[in-house]
């Protein structure tokens, strides 16, 4: 189905709704709210009516009372400038926002932590500890002819994975989309994305996924050609977990598939660590990549603006007037459990379902007016969306696309990184 | 209007055969006028006499931004620490050595008196991505080379037998769609052999899928660029790099060029030999005298300097081979989009490792063989052979020849006796390295009002004190004016400007867009309409930097 442009629909957009960062879809620009009418999922149509509707009687708040911009961007401004120890949290922003954000954080001398990075930040010390080799959609799409999913089912962190990158009508090479062997390892995962086009189930190794460093031990030991004890590892026949060795060994182009979210967090390390090596041995003979999934809330295009800007992933504390990485101590949950932290800033842009924490300390909210927040905060900012009210860039899944954000239907209200910058260029008035 | 007056200063302008001359300067609405006529004013002198002013310094290939650099940065926090920025009232705070970030590159950039640097190794699919970070990086002008040659699109073209005309269009339309200045390619058609499983590509060997040569995608590249009328020749970053005896693949890529302009990037790692109980020699003197010879190749060097560095390329290819030599022992290596891929690998060279300090001399044996400093370039592949910081240090062993001597005295003793390094006496003047690092990349690049001081260049201007010791001269100049404000004083940031995009504009045949929009749809991840970067959009990922569009004149 492909959606004709017309007057009010705009196609070829781009949605910021996960990581997968589709780029095509259309969108009816008419009524009350943005609606997607061709190639969104669910998260997009619905979050598309969610975060683009009217919101005229948003307006800012300085302690619950509707105050202008002006006055609580300085509110804002007063707030940091007496803290000695600001955390940001949320920051489900893209590029410019990240951009505003980081100015704002160096301002403040503040810790910026995403709301996925507890995972994040494990995932990206798995890389500092050993690397990777690594893939990005594209590929996937025109190359893999075997796909192993690692205790993710990929369709619930991007909804739309198997439509855009495996069950495709084509690929470039010698190599029938429909022909690709797909492999879940763990239980409880939603298998049935997995099913090819002319009916092959998929192949699933059924076990509790807490168990997946003993299964990615067995397939590492298989591979290098290691005896593995026992005739039934995880209760699965030792014949079929050699037949996968042999399968991975025998592909041309093999990918392995995970998300730093399910896995239990104690064994993240672990199981990124293991991916890695059984990645690492079966290049030695033939190809076989990584693919990470992330970009959920836009935390690939805040990581990325980060590490650009200062050279550190997020966790990096501000308060000495340079940055110091320091991701153990530097965990926002961390820092206002023991009220290291003394105020607390949520940026976010994105994501209007998850709610700031309630900490009893001075709290500043910039989000979309659609957010619903437990208590009221010291300042509240109503923010517009990028991708829907205003222009912007999201980093897709793969850390190497980058996606233009449009601009859909206008919206009064600011773009986050404009009022972060507005806050910081407030707090150096007030400094100077 | 108001003008700034430079006054009395010992001017090296080589683009306009000016040497050591003590010359007034004058800045008018950032750019260099003769003299001021009757409306203007002086409203700034700057008594610079005795100082050497040369025009701002351009780094023809540092690897300043994009998906691998970024790779590199988060994957080195040990880096960083020990190179801290400390936030100003003027600056941000950022840190790093090897692989810093944007702020602290750019900050550092300008106080070494740098106005522009290029990104040599810009994917297409990630120029969104290298021009926000270039965006990012205050100071600077910047701009980048658009990798092709591993692109199923190009490769697909080449297997159809397309002509020639059908690819100038689509190198054109690469070279707009990605706001670019020029076109690399990186180990010829082997990053797309890598992801079919090859494991080395030969000049005249075959991709398994294809049937291409990295021959023909040389040959076919430099023939598009040059048609087009791009200035920049041909980026090559040849076959086989590292790798012992890869001299004859280097001549042998010069020559795929067929006589018409071709670069060869980071030539020191290109140049080596198999001579020797260990199988590894210098091949300098027959890469100089290739280059001496064939009027239509340049070169940069890559020259390395010992410490710890890390290397980022588009290389997978070969940085998958030499991920094991890794140190620390870490890398990532991707294959990227059907366009491109990466490696990124952190390194240590070692001033006692036979093989790094041979590669240290081959370097600098080849800066002081080829005979004109119009076609070789002063880099050190950022970071690949060492931080663009060690500059300063690097014009030092080029300019002073005990200094050099000495060194060459603390090395690995076997390859101090493998190199001729000892037996060359000759000293760069200030006028070569002015052109080496200022007029010569200006020229190559196609850049008409940058690279020199005459009347209507943009008044990018370095004022230095003289001092015998080169390095310290060149590591803080005393001034350094940006579009003619002055923005480094005394080597210390004075004022944060945004620097502005290089991208050539060629003519083409935009029926090609027929072909590649439904390859976008068929095979690609992304749509063809949001690939393209738009003139307005380029400024927004440069968060408001403006776009210096270069004209260009067709010879095909
Ligand atoms: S899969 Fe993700 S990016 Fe694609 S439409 Fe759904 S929410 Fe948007
Ligand atoms: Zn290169
Ligand atoms: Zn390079």
């Amino acid at each position: 189905m492909t959606h004709e442009a017309t007057s009010t629909v705009v196609t070829e957009v781009a949605c910021p709704l996960c990581g997968h960062a589709c780029d095509d879809l259309s969108v009816d620009t008419a009524g009350a709210a943005l609606a997607v009418v061709a190639h969104g999922c669910d998260r997009a149509v619905s979050g598309f009516a969610r975060l683009s509707a009217e919101s005229s009687a948003a307006t800012p708040r300085i302690a619950g009372r509707a105050a202008s911009l002006d006055e609580a961007c300085a509110e804002a401004a007063r707030l940091l400038a007496a803290s000695a120890q600001p955390v940001f949290g949320g920051m489900a922003l893209d590029v410019s926002g990240a951009r505003g954000a980081m100015e704002l954080v160096d301002q403040a001398g503040g810790v910026i932590d995403h709301m996925n990075n507890e995972f994040g930040w494990r995932a990206s010390r798995v890389v500092q500890d050993g690397g990777g080799i690594i893939t990005t959609l594209a590929e996937v799409k025109n190359r893999a002819d075997l796909i192993l999913l690692v205790g993710t089912d990929a369709v619930s962190v991007q909804p739309r994975f198997f439509e855009r990158c495996v069950w495709v009508k084509e690929t470039m090479f010698d190599l029938q989309p429909a022909s690709r062997r797909i492999v879940y390892l763990g239980g409880a995962l939603d298998t049935t994305p997995g099913r090819s086009p002319d009916g092959r189930a998929p192949d699933v190794f059924d076990f509790d996924c807490s168990r997946m460093p003993e299964a990615l031990s067995v397939l590492n030991a298989l591979v290098a050609q290691q005896p593995v004890d026992g005739d039934a590892p995880l209760g699965i026949a030792l014949a079929r977990w050699q037949e996968l060795a042999d399968a991975l060994l025998g592909a041309k182009y093999s990918v392995v598939v995970w998300e730093g979210s399910t896995f239990d967090m104690s064994q993240l390390d672990l199981n990124v660590g293991a991916i890695g090596s059984l990645v690492r041995r079966l290049n030695v003979i033939t190809r076989c990549n990584s693919l990470p999934l992330a970009g959920n809330d836009g935390d690939l295009s805040m990581a990325a603006v980060h590490i650009w800007q200062t050279g550190y992933p997020m966790r990096t504390s501000y308060a000495s007037g340079a940055p110091k990485f320091d991701p153990l101590h530097n965990g926002i949950e961390r820092l206002l459990a023991t009220g290291e932290a003394d105020a607390l800033v949520w940026l976010s842009s994105l994501n209007d379902l998850q709610a700031p924490p309630v900490t009893g300390m001075p709290t500043i909210v910039i989000a979309p007016p659609s957010l619903k927040l437990a208590s009221e905060p010291q300042v509240y900012i109503p923010v517009a969306t990028p991708g829907m009210h205003h222009t912007g860039h999201f980093v897709r899944t793969d850390k190497v696309v980058t996606l233009p954000l449009q601009a859909l239907r206008k919206s009064a209200l600011p773009a986050a990184g404009e009022v972060a910058v507005a806050i910081a260029t407030r707090m150096k008035e007030v400094q100077s | 209007m108001s003008v700034i007056k430079l006054t009395g200063g010992r001017v090296i302008d080589p683009a306009n055969g000016v040497d050591d001359q003590v010359r007034d300067l004058y800045i008018r609405d950032g750019r260099l006028i003769a003299a001021p006529d009757a409306h203007d004013r002086i409203s700034a002198e700057y008594n610079i006499s005795g100082r050497i002013v040369m025009s701002g310094a351009i780094d023809m290939h540092s690897h300043i931004g994009g998906g691998k650099v970024n790779i590199a940065r988060e994957m080195l926090p040990e880096d960083h620490g020990g190179d801290p920025v400390e936030r100003t009232d003027l600056t941000r705070s950022s840190c790093g050595h090897a692989a810093p970030g944007t702020l602290a590159a750019g900050y550092r950039y300008a106080e070494m008196g740098y106005t522009a640097a290029f990104e040599p190794a810009l994917l297409p699919v990630n120029a969104r991505q290298a021009h926000m970070e270039m965006g990012d990086t205050p100071m600077l002008d910047t701009g980048g080379y658009a990798m092709l040659g591993s692109d199923d699109f190009l490769l697909r073209m080449l297997a159809a037998k397309e002509d020639q005309q059908a690819i100038n269009d689509y190198v054109a339309w690469t070279l707009h769609a990605t706001q670019t200045v020029g076109i690399k390619v990186v180990n010829p058609g082997a990053i797309s052999a890598f992801k079919f499983n090859q494991r080395k590509l030969d000049l005249d060997e075959q991709n398994a899928f294809y049937g291409i040569t990295p021959r023909e995608i040389v040959k076919v590249l430099s023939r598009a660029v040059h048609d087009l009328g791009v200035a920049k020749p041909l980026h090559v970053h040849a076959s086989n790099l590292g790798v012992p005896g890869n001299v004859d693949t280097t001549l042998g890529t010069m020559d795929a060029a067929e006589g018409l302009p071709v670069h060869l990037t980071h030539i020191q790692f290109h140049s080596y030999g198999t001579e020797g109980e260990r199988k590894f020699s210098s091949a300098a003197a027959r890469i100089a005298e290739a280059i001496n010879q064939k009027k239509n190749v340049s070169a940069d060097v890559g020259q390395i300097l010992f410490g710890q560095t890390v290397t980022a390329s588009g290389d997978n290819m070969v940085q998958y081979r030499n991920a094991g030599h890794g140190s620390p022992k870490k890398s990532v290596i991707m294959d990227i989009e059907c366009d491109a891929g990466c490696g990124v690998v952190p390194f240590k060279y070692k001033d006692q490792n036979f093989v790094n300090a041979l590669q240290w001399a081959i370097g600098l044996e080849i800066f002081l063989m080829v005979d004109d400093p119009w076609r070789i370039f002063l880099t050190t592949d950022h970071p690949n052979g060492a931080p663009f910081t060690t500059y300063p240090h690097l014009i030092k062993l080029l300019m002073d020849r005990s200094f050099r001597s000495a060194m060459l005295d603390t090395i690995n003793p076997d390859a101090r006796a493998m190199s001729n390094l000892a037996g060359l006496d000759r000293e760069y003047s200030l006028y070569e390295i002015a052109i080496m690092t200022r007029a010569g990349p200006a020229k190559l690049i196609g850049l008409a009002d940058r690279g020199h001081l005459a009347p209507g260049a943009a008044a990018d201007i370095v004022v230095y004190k003289e001092d015998a010791d080169r390095e310290r001269m060149f590591e803080k100049p005393e001034l350094v004016f940006k579009d003619g404000e002055l923005v480094v004083r005394d080597g210390r940031i004075v004022k944060v400007v945004r620097g502005g995009t290089h991208a050539v504009k060629p003519e083409f045949d935009i029926g090609i867009e027929k072909k590649i929009k439904p390859y976008f749809e068929r095979f690609h991840s992304m749509r063809m309409n949001n690939f393209k970067i738009s003139d307005d959009e380029l400024c927004e990922c440069g968060g408001g930097s403006r776009l210096m569009a270069h004209a260009c004149r067709k010879r095909g």
